[in-house]
């Protein structure tokens, strides 16, 4: 099957996402999971399968290739767990239409009554619009084919939603903005985090209110998201990192972005956060995190302080125009913080806010139980 | 009629006797034999429509619920299994169709649920780093399971609690030495001495309740506090049948607590309390005794079966969002 041009043409886009993620030419956690989806929309598109676990197949060594490539990006592996959930369930709808005089009872047991709880009544078939009913044909000798003809455009469909959700994200962080930043309130916020900037801009067009923003060394992301928020009218103020246990008695809020949220209900997150997190809580200062559900990882931080012991170019710390001092000492600059879930006050997600405790519960409903391992 | 159905059904089919020999099997958990007792129940039963059958179950439950001494994960089996049986949505013919595929279903559970263990080992190695040092209560056949899995893969040392009065902890030292898992014995009141050297402490479950705290062996809960104040993990491994519609807000609020749990004894005649340092003073105290530290194991002394009896099995741990 790899032998035809189509799916050399599908690995060669694969190899060369994974070579870009390698170098981390491709970073930060929606930039590469809108790559991905990409990627696996191209791949989806060129592949032959005559039923769904050929499918499957395929998406899941496409994810593999590119998790391995760089798994400290998270939301790779998410969002290729995402696009099978949605396939899966596309497969389902597509199928229970099919078989519908076979009776879907018997597979009604204890184990799912456990899992799942009372039995719905009668699960209407909610989505119409896909005529597929009655055509399917899996694993069709004369004709291997069929099933994919059937139902690629509903695939397609599919990976069109996890990019649309991708697309949407910001705005969707953003909606409840003024529920969370009241008038005359003090923010603190960390770092350069997109869904931030845009959840505290939107806030802006319905408030006043004052940004204080760390520069978060050795990074200064700090200094192009105060420039970005000054430049929209939002009265912003720069500090040092070190001051950001002074000024917490003055904050209302902290704000922070994550790079992961983990299963647990902790996050990584930009350093400094867990500086922020930590003065907050001393203050009891409530601390949320703005962030798009595709960061969730079905993955338990155990063990790392740093998270998942990603370290940057130590130059930002100690460049080489301090010679004599640079084989002297080591030198460390982790990329992420390891935030605990007891720090944590509120997730806001484009879709709704959770606190921490329920993030697992998220994530079951997110994606599939058998995609955890790719 | 129902009254003789009922009375039938108890000449031939003692619920009780059924639900000890279905333990015996030491892989079968109470939730779990519970809920094949009551299949057997259904089976046997020569009830005609749902209400008598389930007013069968429930009658069986409750003869089960009194006999037994620790009622709590055996409620959770047939409240799970009676919940089933009432929201089943059944398409058979007849009735007596529909009582096999019950019994069906529920074998079928008791067999899948066997795995559970297996599946728990299997989720937890996980958690369990390389060069792990363990704490563990008392014993648990999950947590057993889980150690021996972890053994396979990784190296592991693991503390034992000598889980007083019945020492169950040192049943866990024989089988993880026998494993050649490294394995030492501490004392129930050594556990804050211990914590310091610990990497996370493993738990097993009687219960899993509403609140999200946790049910098992008395002496989980002081571990979990110590635990919490060291700032060490506390991981229950919990099979999904031991979730139970229970929200104690108390110790004192588990079904297994009993009047007796705690109580002082009557004195046969109280003496007034400035009065007590005299006599005490009186009392002769021998030379072992003012040196209680160093009494020999011969010397011990252990406490009645009548001063165990005030003391509870199990108790329940909250769960770290409402500490």
């Amino acid at each position: 099957m790899a032998t035809d041009p189509e799916s050399a043409a599908g690995q060669r886009i694969v190899e060369h996402l994974a070579a870009r993620l390698r170098r981390r030419q491709v970073v930060g956690s929606r930039e590469t999971a809108l790559e991905t989806v990409l990627v696996l929309r191209q791949v989806v598109s060129k592949a032959r399968f005559s039923n769904i676990d050929q499918l499957v197949d395929t998406i899941r060594s496409v994810g593999r290739k590119l998790v391995e490539a760089q798994p400290k990006e998270y939301t790779v592996g998410n969002t290729v767990r995402k696009v099978l959930h949605h396939i899966r369930e596309e497969y389902h709808t597509a199928t229970r239409g099919a078989a519908a005089p076979f009776p879907s009872k018997p597979t009604f047991s204890i184990a799912k009554f456990v899992s799942q709880g009372q039995p719905r009544k009668q699960t209407a078939s909610q989505r119409t619009s896909h005529e597929t009913r009655g055509v399917l044909r899996e694993n069709d000798a004369d004709d291997p084919d069929a099933f994919a003809r059937a139902l690629k455009p509903v695939f397609m469909e599919a990976i069109q939603d996890v990019l649309d959700e991708l697309e949407t994200v910001y705005d969707n962080v953003s909606k409840v903005a003024k529920d969370h930043i009241h008038s005359d309130e003090i923010i603190l916020t960390i770092g350069n985090s997109s869904t931030v900037e845009a959840f505290l801009k939107a806030a802006a067009s319905h408030r006043k209110y004052t940004v204080i923003v760390a520069d978060t060394a050795p990074s200064y992301s700090g200094r192009e998201m105060a420039q970005s928020l000054s430049t929209s009218g939002i009265t912003t103020v720069l500090v040092p990192d070190s001051s950001v246990y002074a000024l917490m008695s003055r904050i209302n809020k902290v704000v922070l972005g994550a790079h992961a949220i983990l299963a647990n209900g902790g996050m990584f997150a930009v350093t400094g956060s867990l500086l922020a997190a930590t003065a907050a809580r001393a203050h009891s200062t409530p601390v949320v995190v703005c962030s798009g559900q595709f960061k969730l990882t079905p993955q338990w931080n155990l063990y790392h302080e740093y998270g998942a012991l990603d370290f940057a170019d130590p130059s930002g710390v100690l460049g080489f125009e301090e010679g004599d001092l640079v084989d002297k000492v080591d030198v460390v600059n982790p990329y992420y913080d390891y935030v605990r879930p007891e720090m944590i006050d509120a997730y806001i997600t484009n879709d709704g806010d959770h606190p921490p405790s329920s993030v697992y519960r998220l994530i079951k409903e997110a994606y599939d139980d058998e995609d955890y391992e790719l | 009629m129902a009254a003789t159905t009922e009375a039938t059904t108890k000449d031939v089919f003692d619920i009780w006797t059924t639900y000890q020999s279905i333990l015996k099997d030491e892989e079968i958990s109470t939730p779990l034999a519970a809920i094949l007792a009551l299949t057997e129940l259904v089976q046997r039963s020569d009830a005609g429509t749902m209400f008598e059958l389930v007013k069968a179950l429930n009658d069986g439950a409750k003869v089960l619920n009194e006999r037994t001494p620790n009622p709590i994960s055996l409620n959770a089996g047939c409240e799970l299994f009676i919940a089933f049986v009432t929201l089943f949505p059944h398409d058979s013919d007849s009735f007596s169709d529909l009582k096999k595929e019950l019994v069906r279903q529920g074998q079928q559970y008791a067999n899948e649920a066997l795995t559970y263990r297996q599946k728990i080992a299997r989720l937890a190695l996980e958690f369990i780093k390389d060069d792990s040092v363990i704490l563990t209560h008392s014993y648990s056949r999950v947590v057993m399971k889980t150690l021996l899995c972890a053994h396979e893969r990784k190296r592991i040392s693991v503390y034992v609690t000598e889980a007083r009065p019945r020492g169950l902890g040192l049943r866990t030292y024989e089988e993880l030495t026998a494993a050649g898992i490294p394995c030492t014995v501490v004392l129930d009141s050594a556990v804050a001495y211990a914590m310091n050297k610990i990497d996370f402490v493993l738990v097993g479950s009687e219960a899993v309740v509403e609140s999200g705290g946790l049910i098992n062996a008395v002496g989980s809960n002081q571990i979990a506090i110590i635990a919490k104040a060291a700032n060490v993990p506390f991981y229950a491994l919990a099979e999904s049948y031991k979730f139970h519609r229970l929200f104690p807000l108390s110790q004192y609020d588990l079904p297994t607590h009993r009047p007796n749990i705690l109580s002082f004894p009557l004195m046969a005649a109280p003496t007034p309390c400035r009065k007590h340092p005299v006599p005490l003073k009186e009392q002769p105290i021998t030379a072992e005794e003012r040196n209680a530290s160093t009494l020999t194991s011969s010397q011990t002394r252990y406490m009645t079966q009548e001063q165990i009896a005030r003391n509870p099995d199990v108790d329940y741990t909250r769960s770290r969002h409402n500490l």
